[in-house]
């Protein structure tokens, strides 16, 4: 049986490594935050074109101009992850038979080094294009700041499930041997269902039905409805019980890569 | 004097026309080994559909929220999303180890194809020539709907149709000379996929809505340096709108040969520059 507990300080020293590896790349990264700056500048600019002939409801256009600030900015925490974790490549390469007779559970050994990106990339993109698109659109902290702490940790929540779904999508590998496809489906879907652009309220009720039966809404809109100081703390239990969900299904699915994994070759 | 003039005119065209047989033949084992992954391919084209069906519904959604954007109706703005998209999808099926220039630059792939009998550009394009039926249903679809309700209110006419195909044409040649541009930067930079970033994904999601919705400024820069405003919402202006005039369709012509050939110079340029990044 392989246990989780015993493991921590390995798991601390993957992470830890998954970071300074993206560090040594920091300079050029921080020009990428540009481009993603442009990006949200550019939605803003959408907002902002919008707002001159309609009212943005309770958001107003300055609202609307946070909401897409903090959308944009948690994407590297929420969804700019690594694809499939690696695990496709792992199946390419034949990887995947070693990773899974190590002494750690495969999951865990994934989850571990892609926290170290995670935290690489919130620091290193999320804060710089936060930074530069408060500048660019002469914007300050929310209530100075004190709506963050709850905004961080609903963020949290949602780095979590996005390690899950990359986990389960990178698994789908051994039987689609292409899954960059999922991962992309899996973007598209983000933009709509998470609230990237539009606040959910604002599709149409069917479309909502069907984001809130997701998981999509605790990872954007959820943390956004915090920092902007319009969320209720109770959505932070639809994050707890996506993440207990979500861990179930990836047990589930190594189980089910145990049993379809094949050694070729000699 | 004379004869040796056509005797080299004649030379080229030869070479000319041996350059599109390889091409095509090059396209057809592109198109074969693709094949040989037929799951994938019918995923990817699934998916494609998908991903496509969720960036309209997104431009969608806030119209029928909001009924118009700067007085661009729905339909008006479905009609600049699949121009953009069917112009995008006739440079990616045909370009697309342009855009992907960045692998071959940091993999020293590129070594290889520098020493081939053929122009680089012409032994890169048909590599990665991919069919993309999913943007394809997806882009004539949405153009086919907002073509049906125009047409219904006789907004336009039957003349739409060609002069949007003619659109389409000429904007795919832009997007090309923009990648091309983009692409070339490489050579001197060798990782390009943030400056893609910009002139390509973000400039282009910005032409999906009228130009008036930005700061002046930034459609300036989506008319000029990024032309990428050639693409649907100059053509739009006349097709749709009835503003400005048929000269607009040599301009776009002009326009895009002209982008075209810059792009190929600078290409030529860059590529004399080239360093290998060694192994």
């Amino acid at each position: 049986m392989i246990s989780f507990r015993s493991n921590t300080r390995l798991y601390r020293a993957l992470a830890a490594k998954a970071y300074a590896r993206n560090i040594q790349y920091r300079g050029s990264h921080l020009l990428h935050n540009f481009a993603s700056a442009a990006f949200g500048y550019l939605y803003a600019c959408i907002w902002m074109g919008l707002g001159r002939d309609h009212s943005l409801g309770d958001y107003g256009t300055i609202g609307m101009m946070h909401y897409i600030t903090f959308t944009q900015t948690s994407l590297w925490v929420a969804s700019f992850t690594t694809m499939g974790l690696g695990i496709p490549q792992s199946v390419r390469t034949g990887q995947i038979a070693l990773d899974l007779m190590r002494p750690v559970h495969l999951f865990a050994h994934l989850m571990a080094k892609e926290w170290g990106q995670i935290a690489y990339q919130f620091l290193y993109k999320s804060i710089p294009i936060y930074i530069v698109m408060q500048l660019a659109l002469g914007l300050t902290p929310i209530d100075g700041g004190r709506t963050l702490p709850l905004a961080l940790t609903a963020l949290a929540g949602a780095a979590y499930m996005t390690i899950c779904m990359n986990y389960m999508m990178g698994i789908s590998a051994l039987w689609t041997t292409e899954s960059s496809w999922l991962y992309w489906g899996n973007q598209a879907l983000m933009n709509l269902l998470a609230g990237f652009f539009i606040p959910l309220e604002w599709l149409p009720g069917w479309l909502q039905t069907v984001a809130w039966a997701s998981p999509y809404p605790f990872m954007l809109y959820a943390p956004t409805q915090f920092y902007l100081g319009k969320g209720d703390p109770v959505l932070l239990l639809g994050t707890l019980a996506w993440c207990a969900a979500l861990t179930l299904l990836c047990m589930l699915s190594t189980k089910a890569l145990r049993h379809k994994v094949e050694v070729q070759g000699g | 004097m004379n004869e040796r003039k056509a005797a080299g005119v004649t030379d080229r065209r030869l070479a000319l026309r041996n350059y599109i047989k390889l091409y095509l033949i090059l396209i057809r084992t592109s198109i074969r080994s693709r094949m040989q992954y037929r799951f994938n391919f019918a995923l990817g084209t699934l998916l494609a559909a998908i991903i496509q069906l969720s960036e309209f519904l997104m431009v969608a959604i806030v119209l029928a929220k909001f009924g118009a954007v700067r007085g661009w109706t729905m339909h008006e703005v479905g009609y600049l999303f699949a121009v953009m998209t069917l112009a995008k999808t006739l440079y990616r099926t045909f370009a697309n180890e342009v855009h992907n220039l960045e692998r071959y630059l940091v993999e020293g792939e590129l070594d290889q194809l520098l020493t081939k009998p053929l122009p680089v550009l012409l032994s890169l394009m048909p590599r990665g020539f991919r069919l993309m039926p999913g943007e394809l249903l997806q882009g004539g679809a949405i153009l086919a709907w907002a073509f049906g309700e125009m047409l219904q209110t006789g907004q336009v006419t039957w003349w739409a149709v060609p002069q949007t195909l003619f659109a389409i044409v000429t904007g795919g040649v832009v997007l090309f000379a923009i990648g091309m541009a983009t692409a070339t930067c490489g050579f001197w930079t060798t990782r390009i996929s943030m400056l893609q970033n910009m002139t390509e994904d973000a400039a282009q999601t910005a032409a999906r809505y009228p130009l008036t919705l930005y700061p002046g400024w930034m459609s300036g820069l989506l008319l000029t340096a990024i032309p990428v405003g050639l693409v649907g919402y100059l053509p739009a202006l006349y097709i749709l709108r009835g503003e400005l005039g048929l000269w607009v369709f040599p301009v776009l012509a002009a326009a895009s040969c002209l982008a075209v050939l810059l792009a190929l110079r600078f290409w030529k340029f860059g590529i004399s520059k080239y360093q290998s990044t060694g192994s």
